[in-house]
């Protein structure tokens, strides 16, 4: 992420009037309504990087923005099939068969005869593969989910704003970031002025 | 905006209220259920096996109980967990579980004439130990101890042991209380919800969710016992004590799917329109999924294996009954079409979204969900099992073992018992609105969405 670069220690010996790089155009919305609504534009008026941010789930918000649906299940599917087919060889070879591999050391299976069953149980082995699955599954779910979002990070310029805090109360936001090809300072904040919004403040940042 | 949104539900009366639609349906139903009954009733004549004829009848009359308790126990949730997405759908589920108000004319009728008439249809003449009411023993072999016995000593001595509770009149009591509580409860539920229709009175939304908490617990004894009074009981001497949940995740794969095919039928028919959308279904999707497809699967793979690994000859005796001759495959049809197949069918969301791809996941999990009380039903366990020294010399006798799937007479009982049910069903609904139409919570389902 080209935004999570340190900023370079030079520019801050240059000369003070230098405005500030900014982040990213903030425009804020009072109502779930008025948020949709400003959502549906502006993906339609083809931003790309861009963000609504609000202090509980807005149904429908998804789709007026125009977010893709997540790979992660996809993902979730293979860990899981992964996990299967690890469970699967696991027993196989430690308890089926007499192969030795090298794994830092020597390690060989030991196959061993239990009450009588053959030595390829598979009935017996569906717990292990059963849980393995869902370990996989379960930990590749929660940690792509945070991979996928860019988590985790300790900072965002989002933050330092104190207008933005609420966020998490009752407003809702609309951010366009600064390095959308289509940005353009005084174009961006006109479009978001015709959306209507109660607020609009540039967000400095990087 | 979503889909849910931009489909703006109608709730005019011609959308709502059951109409002549839904009576030409019922209509339907009915004829076709009594003409099937009829070529049953010709075709059993003719095969001239009683015993034959009143598996089947058991069987399927077993099936259409499960539809009718998964809508039961649908409806149970619903209310014991304040569930707002499902009043869109909740009526449907009222009159398929409703239909427990008669559903007790197929079990108790024929349980209490075999009782009265006390017929011996096995041909011995009355054995020595006579009991008074062993008709039963035309179904169930514990009823008549004495024939058993005689058949294979070591089941009759186990079975002797079980008396105190396998005996026909306690059984037939335990029948009588089941269906109370079914019919009571189901009616119960079913006219307070209808009685919200007219008064709209929040009230009995809170009195329905005080009454699921111990008709729910009550719900999951009686369809345990039923299951191990009907079904389990076939092979007396064997047991398992997770017979009553596996019934359980039958009852969800048949009665879920069984509500879903419902909820698609009543749309097919111009009720609902923009009131059930795809968020509801994909919802049902997962219902079936979970409880009919994966927990099923759970207990069913639970279930043999513990059998399996523990190997106790009286244990494994019943599963060796569902693995000789051709009954092998129908086990294997199970593995794969009741669990692999639609697994990873109703995994994906938008086969549970779109009606055409759920019509075909929700048929498949009726027809597997009929197969699967089939296979706990029909299978004979070999009462000569332990006069083999190997497995495989007993799968070698057994190999010719017929399932009896090519009996005409299993679809006609089937055709017949399911019309019944939806005839009764779409009766109900076409007297009354096919939505709750009044509940507090239904705006809530109207705007439901999965995020």
């Amino acid at each position: 992420m080209t935004t999570m670069t340190p900023i370079p220690q030079r520019s801050s010996v240059r000369a003070t009037e230098t405005p500030t790089r900014i982040y990213g155009i903030m425009a804020e919305f009072e109502t779930p309504a008025q948020i949709t609504v400003a959502a549906t534009k502006v993906h339609a008026a083809g931003y790309r990087f861009w963000d609504c941010h609000v202090p509980f789930p807005v149904h429908g918000l998804d789709k007026a923005m125009g977010v893709k649906r997540t790979i992660l299940p996809f993902l979730v599917l293979g860990a899981g099939a992964t996990g299967t087919t690890v469970a699967f060889c696991l027993q196989a070879f430690t308890n089926a068969s007499s192969i030795s591999i090298w794994a830092l050391v020597w390690v060989s299976g030991y196959p061993f005869l239990i009450s009588g069953k053959p030595l390829m149980s598979v009935p017996a082995w569906i717990p292990v593969i059963f849980e393995l699955t869902v370990l996989f599954s379960a930990l590749s779910a929660a940690g792509l989910m945070l991979f996928l979002n860019g988590l985790p990070r300790l900072s965002h310029p989002l933050l330092q704003n104190s207008r933005f805090r609420r966020a998490t109360d009752d407003r809702f936001f609309v951010v366009i970031e600064a390095r959308d090809p289509k940005f353009l300072r005084s174009k961006t904040e006109a479009f978001l002025k015709t959306l209507g919004a109660k607020h609009i403040e540039a967000v400095e940042g990087l | 905006m979503s889909a849910a949104l931009t489909t703006v539900a109608d709730l005019s009366d011609r959308s709502v209220l059951g109409d002549a639609r839904l009576v030409r349906v019922s209509r339907a139903a009915a004829l076709i259920a009594v003409v099937a009954l009829v070529l049953a009733a010709i075709v059993a004549w003719r095969q001239g096996d009683p015993h034959g004829f009143a598996m089947i009848w058991l069987q399927n009359g077993i099936y259409v109980l499960t539809l009718a308790l998964g809508a039961f126990f649908f409806v149970l949730i619903q209310h014991i967990t304040n569930a707002g997405w499902g009043v869109a759908v909740r009526r449907v589920a009222e009159a398929q579980a409703a239909n427990l108000n008669w559903l007790w004319i197929l079990f108790l009728v024929p349980m209490f004439w075999l009782f009265v008439t006390d017929r011996q249809f096995h041909g011995s003449g009355h054995a020595e130990g006579y009991t008074f009411g062993h008709g039963l023993a035309l179904i169930w072999p514990w009823a008549d101890l004495a024939h058993l016995s005689a058949e294979s000593p070591a089941e009759g001595v186990i079975v002797a042991a079980k008396s105190a509770y396998l005996n026909v009149p306690f059984f037939l009591i335990r029948a009588c209380v089941y269906f109370a509580f079914w019919a009571i409860a189901t009616t119960w539920f079913f006219r307070t919800s209808r009685m919200q229709d007219h008064s709209g009175d929040p009230s009995l939304s809170r009195r329905m969710r005080f009454a699921a908490a111990p008709a729910l617990i009550l719900f999951a004894l009686t369809s345990t016992f039923a299951a191990f009074d009907w079904i389990m009981s076939l092979s007396p001497a064997w047991f398992s004590t997770m017979f009553g949940i596996y019934f359980f995740a039958g009852i969800c794969a048949g009665g879920f799917s069984a509500l879903a095919m419902g909820c698609l039928r009543v749309q097919g028919l111009g009720y609902l329109r923009g009131v059930i959308t795809a968020e509801h279904y994909q919802d049902l999707g997962k219902m079936i999924w979970a409880f009919g497809i994966v927990f099923w699967a759970y207990i069913a793979f639970s279930q043999y294996m513990l059998i399996w690994y523990g190997n106790l000859p009286e244990e494994t005796v019943w599963f060796i009954a569902r693995q000789i001759g051709d009954w092998a495959w129908v086990s294997v049809a199970l593995l794969l079409g009741h669990f692999i197949i639609p697994f990873l069918f109703f995994v994906s969301r938008w086969a549970k979204r779109w009606r055409g791809t759920l019509t075909i996941g929700v048929v498949w999990m009726l027809a597997f969900a009929w197969l699967d009380i089939y296979w706990l039903v029909m299978p004979v366990v070999p009462h000569d099992v332990a006069t083999y020294t190997t497995y495989d010399a007993l799968a070698a006798v057994y190999a010719t073992t017929s399932t009896g799937l090519g009996n005409p007479l299993n679809y006609l009982m089937l055709v017949g018992f399911v019309g019944l049910s939806v005839a009764g069903a779409t009766h109900r609904l076409s007297r009354c609105a096919v939505l709750c139409r009044r509940d507090p919570r239904l705006n809530e389902s109207l705007r439901f969405e999965n995020i």
